[in-house]
């Protein structure tokens, strides 16, 4: 009876020495461990826009809206806290190397009004000549070209796409070049209406 | 006879868990006692046919709080057993580690917690502190404290680093002493030996009747261990032991769940020093049609899941079978002749959820006391004081004022 209460008491005597495990959390600020899996972040260097996150998203919490103005259109992907699980799906996705989204370290993600608790990244968008319907980012489109290298002289919009990055288009250029054969073909089109010059000469000058 | 039923829950703002327990008594004895589950009925298993194969790991990781390894543990072997997918070693090890890990933390809050019902509250206190270094382990390890996002079908998600092994092994030798001083205690104190032996005895033959899962059943001598039946995960790599014993009452369960905390130790221990080198996962190309089937020892008893493929790359069927749903029937054979103050600690043995035991009410054959689970568990406690004045235990200085401290 007597030697077990000894051994509870060291047990006892230990706390009070120890004390507490919890944290003096306000007055001290808490660092988690490296691996903690807090607040996901985009990337405004790396992420490309291709919303391969909003597919693999459990949880729904990725979103985007394509908003067109006249000839231009931008991209906005939305990324909710409040509905966000934090399971490192879009990180895993991400086709930039892991980068474009990333898990930080933040984890005081408390929000007074919670229709404020997102953030967003724009990404431009290229638009197709003809319908003026919505190809991809502009930033995907150039990853591709960069992923594929010379292969992508074999289509059209992924190489004026990249010239026209560069700067090497010129617009008037291009005007004459379309004077000649084919002028639909060199164009940034859309799958559909690459489809439609391909199998018909609707919109060619020189065909028809 | 006139009967009054006065509920107390499903629902109220006190309790976590909406599950309602219903006891007959006469005088102070338990003659009867109705269950009642269902009213926390989420649509997992709908939720997870909508899912891909993928996804759905993370809506059944959160069928529930503390056994979110076990359910896509058991999951993912389901949707490998639909494609015949061999995972990497390497995976099955850190699928062990993290079983395991969840296993003790488990246990540590179904001992503080019945510390807590018998009036124990420096176990309670003991214990979860002690908790919190499994469960920081885990953030190591997974990133998250709980919902630790580790299983994908295939393999797992995040790899061990090899540069936080040493402080998770630190922190897991840490356990131990204090773990071990807790058995002894256990084993050595009479006050817990006056309010756990020879209550909610659940014989052999019941246990097997009832189909009674996990430590419920091995307290019972049913020598039965998904672990070592089955050939899953690294379990059959390793030297352990299953944790039987025979008595079947509330002193044995409490005994087999601290032993296996131990063994616990020892396997995440083993994992930790042998981790294969090699990939983490495979890439399952597509899933055939099919039906699989997925089991795992979780914390409380076998888990098990049902899935079926259409070839499509979301399951067309999940079902899922917890234990608790099993072992739930035994209070039938347990609660019956017993007190009312052991009521709680008896319904509390299986380790069915925290909320069980506050869902309650209890009317007499005439219809008239009732008690809440708050009722019940005050009444528990006033009984281990009442065990201790007549064992002639006194509370020393010294241990109130490390109560106060806590």
């Amino acid at each position: 009876m007597k030697l077990p209460k000894i051994r509870e008491l060291i047990e006892a005597i230990k706390a009070l020495i120890v004390g507490p495990y919890t944290t003096k959390f306000p007055k001290k600020p808490h660092t988690p461990y490296k691996s903690f899996r807090g607040q996901p972040l985009f990337n405004e260097e790396y992420c490309v826009g291709c919303l391969a996150c909003e597919q693999v998203c459990p949880a729904e919490a990725i979103d985007h809206k394509d908003i067109k103005t006249g000839k231009t259109a931008k991209r906005i992907i939305y990324h909710y806290t409040d509905t966000c699980i934090f399971c490192g799906e879009c990180e895993a996705a991400c086709i930039a190397e892991h980068k474009g989204i990333k898990l930080s370290n933040e984890w005081d993600l408390a929000f007074f009004d919670r229709s404020k608790a997102f953030e967003t990244i724009e990404r431009e968008l290229v638009l197709c000549e003809i319908c003026g319907s919505i190809i991809a980012a502009k930033k995907h489109i150039l990853w591709i070209v960069e992923k594929i290298g010379e292969l992508s002289f074999s289509n059209p919009t992924l190489y004026q796409t990249r010239l026209k990055e560069l700067g090497l288009i010129d617009d008037n250029l291009v005007a004459s070049i379309k004077d000649n054969a084919r002028d639909d073909r060199i164009k940034i089109l859309c799958a559909h209406c690459r489809r439609q010059t391909t199998l018909t000469t609707k919109n060619s000058r020189t065909g028809g | 006879m006139k009967k009054t039923i006065i509920p107390i829950g499903p629902y109220h703002p006190l309790q976590e868990e909406p599950e309602f327990f219903m006891l007959t008594v006469e005088g102070e004895t338990v003659v009867d006692v109705d269950v009642q589950l269902g009213y926390n009925h989420r649509g997992i298993e709908k939720l997870s046919e909508l899912k891909t194969f993928d996804q759905a790991t993370f809506v059944i990781e959160r069928i529930c709080g503390i056994c979110s390894t076990s359910h896509p543990f058991a999951y993912t072997q389901a949707v490998e057993d639909i494609g015949g997918v061999e995972v990497p070693m390497r995976a099955k090890y850190i699928r062990t580690i993290i079983a395991e890990g969840e296993r003790i933390h488990s246990h540590m809050l179904w001992l503080g917690l019945a510390g807590h019902f018998l009036g124990y509250n420096t176990v309670y206190m003991w214990v979860w502190k002690l908790r919190e270094e499994i469960l920081d382990v885990m953030e190591i390890i997974s990133g998250n404290r709980n919902n630790y996002a580790m299983f994908k079908p295939g393999g797992v998600r995040r790899d061990i680093n090899p540069e936080d092994i040493p402080l998770v092994m630190k922190k897991i030798d840490k356990i131990v002493p204090t773990l071990k001083m807790l058995y002894k205690a256990v084993r050595d104190d009479p006050v817990i030996h006056a309010r756990t032996k020879k209550i909610g005895i659940l014989t052999k033959e019941e246990s097997i009747n009832f189909s009674a899962l996990g430590p419920t059943s091995r307290a019972s001598g049913v020598a039965r261990d998904v672990r070592k039946d089955t050939e899953y995960g690294a379990y059959l790599e390793m030297d352990w032991d299953m944790i039987v014993t025979h008595n079947g009452d509330v002193f044995d369960k409490v005994v087999v769940r601290i032993l296996e905390m131990l063994e616990s130790i020892k396997i995440i221990k083993y994992c930790l020093l042998h981790l294969p080198d090699g990939e983490i996962d495979v890439k399952i190309k597509n899933i055939p049609p099919g039906e699989g089937i997925g089991t795992h020892e979780a914390p409380r008893g076998e888990t098990f899941h049902y899935v079926r493929s259409d070839g499509s790359n979301s399951p067309v069927r999940h079902k899922v079978r917890a234990p608790t749903f099993m072992n739930l029937p035994t209070y039938k054979a347990t609660i019956k002749g017993e007190k009312i103050a052991d009521a709680s600690i008896i319904l509390a043995a299986i380790d069915p959820c925290y909320c069980c035991t506050e869902r309650m009410s209890i009317r007499n054959t005439k219809g008239e006391r009732l008690f809440d689970g708050k009722e019940l568990i005050r009444l528990s406690q006033a009984k281990t004081q009442k065990v201790k004045q007549k064992l002639g235990v006194k509370e020393s200085s010294l241990e109130k004022l490390v109560q106060g401290k806590l």
